[in-house]
């Protein structure tokens, strides 16, 4: 009985629905969900509160204040840009729930940035995003597995991926560390096990190799990590985790007087984060880690100047590398929102990232990788070494560009030259 | 021996052998409101319809606790470890075993009931604060185990993937819209066979023992014995909640069963009537409508972080308070009070 | 035999905070018959005051003053204006069980969401009165640093104190009666609802510094007592709920317990381990270590 209606139904309202799509594409402008002739609204979770949100919580309001600027500019085609910003905790149940109602409840255009390897998974396969053809932009997340175009048909990824990232370190290793007891600290979920398994295929062999499990990170179990390290006598060790797992362990290990060579991990090193975490800054002085951005301390750069500018004005907080980071998904987004043209479509802004989206203008050093086949955004890194206030600057005093890709190809030195930033920091381009 | 008898029976009544007409009423009624929900599902958008899909969730969960704590008397803060249980087992049955979804569910139930069983035999001598101690105990520390063992998923969790809705039904027939369709067929069934059993003589005797379990041993009752089959139905009911729960988000992890979760639910319960089973279903409403008026409250205060992440905190405890000091026993014992003293004048 | 011995010391100096929790919980369940979860909002709300103060003035111990000052008066406070309000009207049904639960757990719920309007939700440090380093001899460091002695320490001094007030004065004893038989304590003059507030003051206290002393170790936030509350009250139920002696010494049991499957066996089973160390004491003695025979069962 209901079936019956139902089917009856059904057929009724696919014919309607032909009908109405033949008339509406010869219509001009038609309502894409999330923008009107004058708003265009984004959305992103994050961790604002929480074990993780140490640093990443500022990434949100980062970008905010970019779009705040950009929208006393002209906004993109005449529309302000709103970011809705919703906290998941780094849970990926809460992703899910907040993601739902970015996309029920408060109808956005499109994502943009979501944080977290385990978030944007669960995300994807529970809410359905390529049947509903939400675009993901700028994952903030290097999970290698990303970076499949069939199954993330409309995600796109920008940071390199921990694949990526362990294949240079790893090359790294054999030219500056061949011969030394090596010891890794990662996270064991697929953030870190991404990173383990490039570290394999490298050659990498690690002497005292120590997973955590999220959440658990603290100073009670950092101290089991610092004494199996220092019992294992690891002379350089490299840490994959997030940047509330970095504090405490570097802060036991200082306080157990074991100093190896630390090589940290890009997730979790941002030394203003660690400072208010707890860890003396003495501590940081000569740690090692893979960069893509120049040091957001480095006036000389243009893009970190005109972003200060910008910080200054929009935002309340300190300049660090998350609010770099955030400022540079803002510019990005708004290149990408201009690139799909003033008739914005959520399938107009998928084309115009694969044919357009590898000449967008960013703060990081490495070339961008989108194009119709791929969805992979950086490539590369360079070595930083940190000084003695926990500032970055190029290990060797100048940058060395390293690109490879999350597979079997090589390591390689680039010569890449970034886009120049566009004049004021409004991106003009379409 | 005479409980096993009993228990057959129940199991005959609660089939449908029974040609009682109370039975047949509330089989129609449940139908009606089955067939309503459909028509709602049909009207609504697409996030209330994801909604209904919770609702229904709940007002399983809840009824688990109406049985264990309403009904028998035992408190237990662990119930969110029981749909832990059950979403677990619901999801590797389905992803090793390749069976249909129904047996995965049936699974939930049933790998969640032994483990009530077992859990009740161990508890069954423990009264009040030691029993809830002992179940707080294990909220916390069983969804934690699938930290330790690799089969089963770790912190990101399992695929639990109940598939797309069948095509027949059109484009138009969202995921959640089948979510829907799922969990609410789900949930009528269980309430309707959890309502059997509470108005049988399982219920009748479990409130005896709930009442006096020293006056209910002198009569001739087992108490222990009905103790650890409340336990094991209470744990076998939360297990498919767990499992619904899991078919909403496609997911099982230990983040979906936390330790807020077993509260939310003792909370829900005691909101809408611990010992009423017609309560759960507002209890469900209760539970999913309140972060969303809590949302929309602080929204309109303003965006500012702080009151995002705490208003809805405040709300539902000074709800939880409120009606613990007013209507301990939920809102349906002071209406019927207001009614009593209506008809003695 | 390095590591069972840092394993002995690592778990007294964790279950001697447990031991705090524990005794708290007791405290007011001998005097009330009520699991007051609500003791983890006391001691987070009196460890935010006291990290204030701790802060400002850098001096650690000041702030831990004012914690148990804040402790004790939010504590005689739930009792005299929460508590005494719940039993009059909760007080017959099947809720009469789970209520009391409920309405305490709804106070914690009310407590953090002040605490997270009032302060927000970020990461606060507290610098602890002593160093985190393990001790040296020699070549050799191990785990157990100058701060876990300072909290043994610290927590022994506080057991000795609420001993003598228990053993020795006219209060302890008023309070040990009320909670015997509150009825032939008020036949024999005691006025037992004071009382009863002045030990829901002293478990708030104790709380405040249960609360600062965890938090020198890790960082503050909202929800970063809640651990504290359910190891202090599987505590307080292994050692039976019926004695202040029990709750130390299943604390220190739990404690010890806790960290022997940490070290041993790994650190996602620490939580289950904690179930099993209950539940195998429950199965052997299901009133606790400490109960003797027919105890009076709320």
């Amino acid at each position: 009985m209901i079936r019956k209606t139902h089917g009856k139904r059904t057929w009724f309202a696919a014919a309607v629905l032909a009908a109405g799509s033949l008339l509406a594409t010869s219509l001009p402008a038609h309502a894409e969900t999330g923008v009107t002739s004058n708003s265009i609204k984004l959305g992103i979770t994050l961790p604002l509160t929480g074990f993780a949100s140490p640093g990443y919580s500022k990434i949100g309001n980062a970008m905010d204040a970019y779009f705040k600027y950009v929208n006393d500019n002209g906004g993109v085609y005449g529309r302000k840009i709103t970011l809705v910003q919703k906290d998941d905790q780094y849970s990926p149940q809460l992703s899910i729930a907040k993601t739902n109602e970015l996309i029920l409840k408060d109808k956005v255009f499109a994502l943009v940035g979501p944080l977290g390897t385990a978030n944007f998974t669960a995300v994807h396969k529970s809410v359905g995003l390529p049947r509903r053809k939400v675009p993901a932009l700028f994952l903030n997340t290097g999970f290698s597995g990303f970076a499949n175009k069939k199954k993330f048909p409309t995600s796109f990824t920008i940071l390199p991926s921990y694949a990526m990232e362990a294949k240079i370190v790893s090359q790294f290793l054999k030219e500056n560390f061949a011969g030394k007891k090596l010891g890794l600290v990662y996270q064991n979920d697929e953030f870190g096990i991404d990173a383990l398994g490039a570290f394999k295929d490298a050659g990498v062999k690690f002497d005292v190799s120590i997973p955590y499990t999220s959440g658990t990170q603290s100073a009670a179990t950092a101290q089991t990590w610092v004494s199996q390290l220092a019992s294992g006598g690891a002379q350089v060790v490299v840490f994959f985790g997030v940047t509330s797992a970095t504090a405490p362990l570097l802060a036991v290990a200082a306080a157990a007087k074991y100093a190896p060579q630390w090589i940290l991990g890009s997730v979790g090193s941002d030394p203003l984060t660690l400072q208010v975490l707890g860890v003396p800054v003495a501590v940081l002085n000569g740690a090692l880690t893979p960069a893509g951005n120049p040091s957001p301390n480095d006036l000389t750069d243009e893009y970190v100047k005109q972003f200060q500018e910008i910080n200054d004005k929009y935002n309340k907080a300190a300049f660090d590398d998350y609010v770099l980071q955030g400022m540079n998904l803002g510019l990005m987004t708004v290149q990408a929102l201009r690139a799909a043209g003033p008739r914005l479509t959520r399938r107009g802004l998928i084309k115009a990232m694969e044919n357009k989206g590898s000449t967008f203008a960013s703060v990081a050093y490495s070339p961008l990788g989108y194009s119709r086949t791929s969805n992979v955004g950086h490539t590369g890194y360079y070595m930083a070494v940190m000084g003695p206030t926990g500032d970055r600057k190029p290990y060797g005093g100048k940058v060395t560009l390293y690109t490879t890709d999350s597979g079997k190809g090589p390591v390689v030195k680039s010569d890449f030259k970034r886009p120049a930033m566009p004049a004021k920091g409004l991106p003009n381009n379409s | 021996m005479e409980s096993w008898r009993e228990a057959r029976c129940v199991v005959a009544k609660v089939v449908g052998g029974n040609t009682g007409s109370k039975v047949r009423k509330k089989l129609a009624l449940f139908f009606l409101i089955g067939w309503i929900l459909l028509i709602i599902g049909d009207r609504v958008d697409e996030l209330r319809v994801y909604q209904g899909a919770q609702i229904a969730m709940y007002t399983i969960a809840l009824a688990s606790i109406v049985l264990l704590t309403g009904y028998s008397g035992q408190v237990s803060l662990g119930n969110g470890a029981m749909m832990a249980v059950g979403g677990y087992a619901a999801a590797l049955t389905l992803n090793n075993l390749q069976t249909p979804i129904w047996s995965a569910f049936m699974m939930a139930i049933l790998v969640a009931a032994l483990f009530g069983a077992f859990l009740g035999l161990a508890a069954a001598r423990l009264s009040g604060p030691y029993l809830a101690g002992t179940t707080l105990a294990l909220a916390v520390g069983l969804p934690a185990i699938a930290n330790q063992f690799s089969f089963l998923g770790g912190e990101p969790g399992l695929l639990f993937d109940v598939g797309f809705p069948p095509e027949r039904f059109g484009e138009d027939f969202t995921q959640y819209k089948w979510f829907f369709w799922i969990a609410t067929f789900i949930a009528l069934i269980a309430l309707f066979v959890t309502s059997n059993i509470l108005q049988s003589r399982f219920g009748r005797t479990w409130r005896a023992i709930r009442g006096n379990s020293l006056a209910a041993e002198l009569s001739g009752i087992n108490a222990s014995q009905l103790k650890v089959l409340a336990f094991s139905v209470s744990s076998g009911l939360a297990g498919l909640a767990g499992a619904v729960l899991a078919m909403t988000i496609s997911l099982v992890a230990p983040g979906a069963y936390t330790l807020a979760l077993s509260f939310a639910l003792v909370t829900g319960a005691v909101l809408a009537g611990i010992s009423s089973l017609p309560g759960v279903v507002l209890g469900g409403f209760i539970l999913v409508a309140i972060p969303e008026i809590a949302d929309a409250l602080a929204s309109s205060l303003g965006s500012e972080d702080k009151l995002n992440s705490y208003l809805p905190g405040l709300i539902v405890s000074v709800l939880l308070i409120l009606s613990v000091i007013y209507t301990p026993n939920g809102p349906g014992e002071n209406l019927r009070k207001h009614f009593h003293k209506k008809s003695a004048h | 035999m390095q590591k069972a011995l840092e394993t002995l010391l690592i778990g007294l100096s964790t279950g001697s905070i447990y031991a705090l929790m524990s005794l708290a919980l007791v405290l007011v369940w001998r005097s009330t018959r009520v699991i007051n979860f609500a003791q983890a909002g006391q001691a987070m709300f009196s460890t935010y005051i006291g990290f204030e103060i701790a802060t400002r003035s850098q001096i650690f111990w000041l702030g831990l003053l004012f914690a148990i000052v804040a402790g004790a008066l939010l504590g005689a406070g739930v009792d005299y204006f929460f508590m005494r309000v719940l039993f009059k009207h909760a007080n017959s049904g099947p809720a009469l069980v789970v209520a009391p639960v409920i309405a305490t757990l709804g106070l914690l719920g009310l407590i953090r969401s002040i605490v997270g309007l009032t302060w927000g939700g970020e990461f606060k440090s507290l610098t602890a009165p002593a160093s985190k380093n393990g001790f040296t001899f020699g070549e050799v460091t191990i785990p157990f640093s100058p701060l876990d002695s300072l909290t043994i320490i610290t927590v022994a001094v506080i057991l000795i104190i609420l001993a003598l007030l228990f053993q020795r004065t006219n209060l302890g004893l008023a309070l040990r009666a009320s909670a015997y038989s509150p009825e032939i304590a008020q036949l024999a003059g005691i006025r037992t609802a004071r009382t009863r507030t002045i030990g829901w003051a002293i478990a708030g206290g104790v709380g405040g510094v249960a609360g600062m002393l965890v938090t020198s170790y890790n960082f503050l936030t909202p929800y970063s007592l809640d651990l504290l509350l359910v190891f202090g009250f599987i505590a307080a139920v292994i050692g039976g709920l019926e004695s202040m002696v029990g709750a130390v010494i299943g604390a220190l049991v739990l404690g010890i317990g806790l960290t022997i499957i940490l070290n041993y066996v790994g650190t996602s089973l620490v939580f289950i381990g904690g179930f099993s160390v209950l539940l195998l004491v429950l199965l052997i003695k299901p009133d606790g270590i400490m109960a003797r025979g027919k105890v009076r069962r709320g």
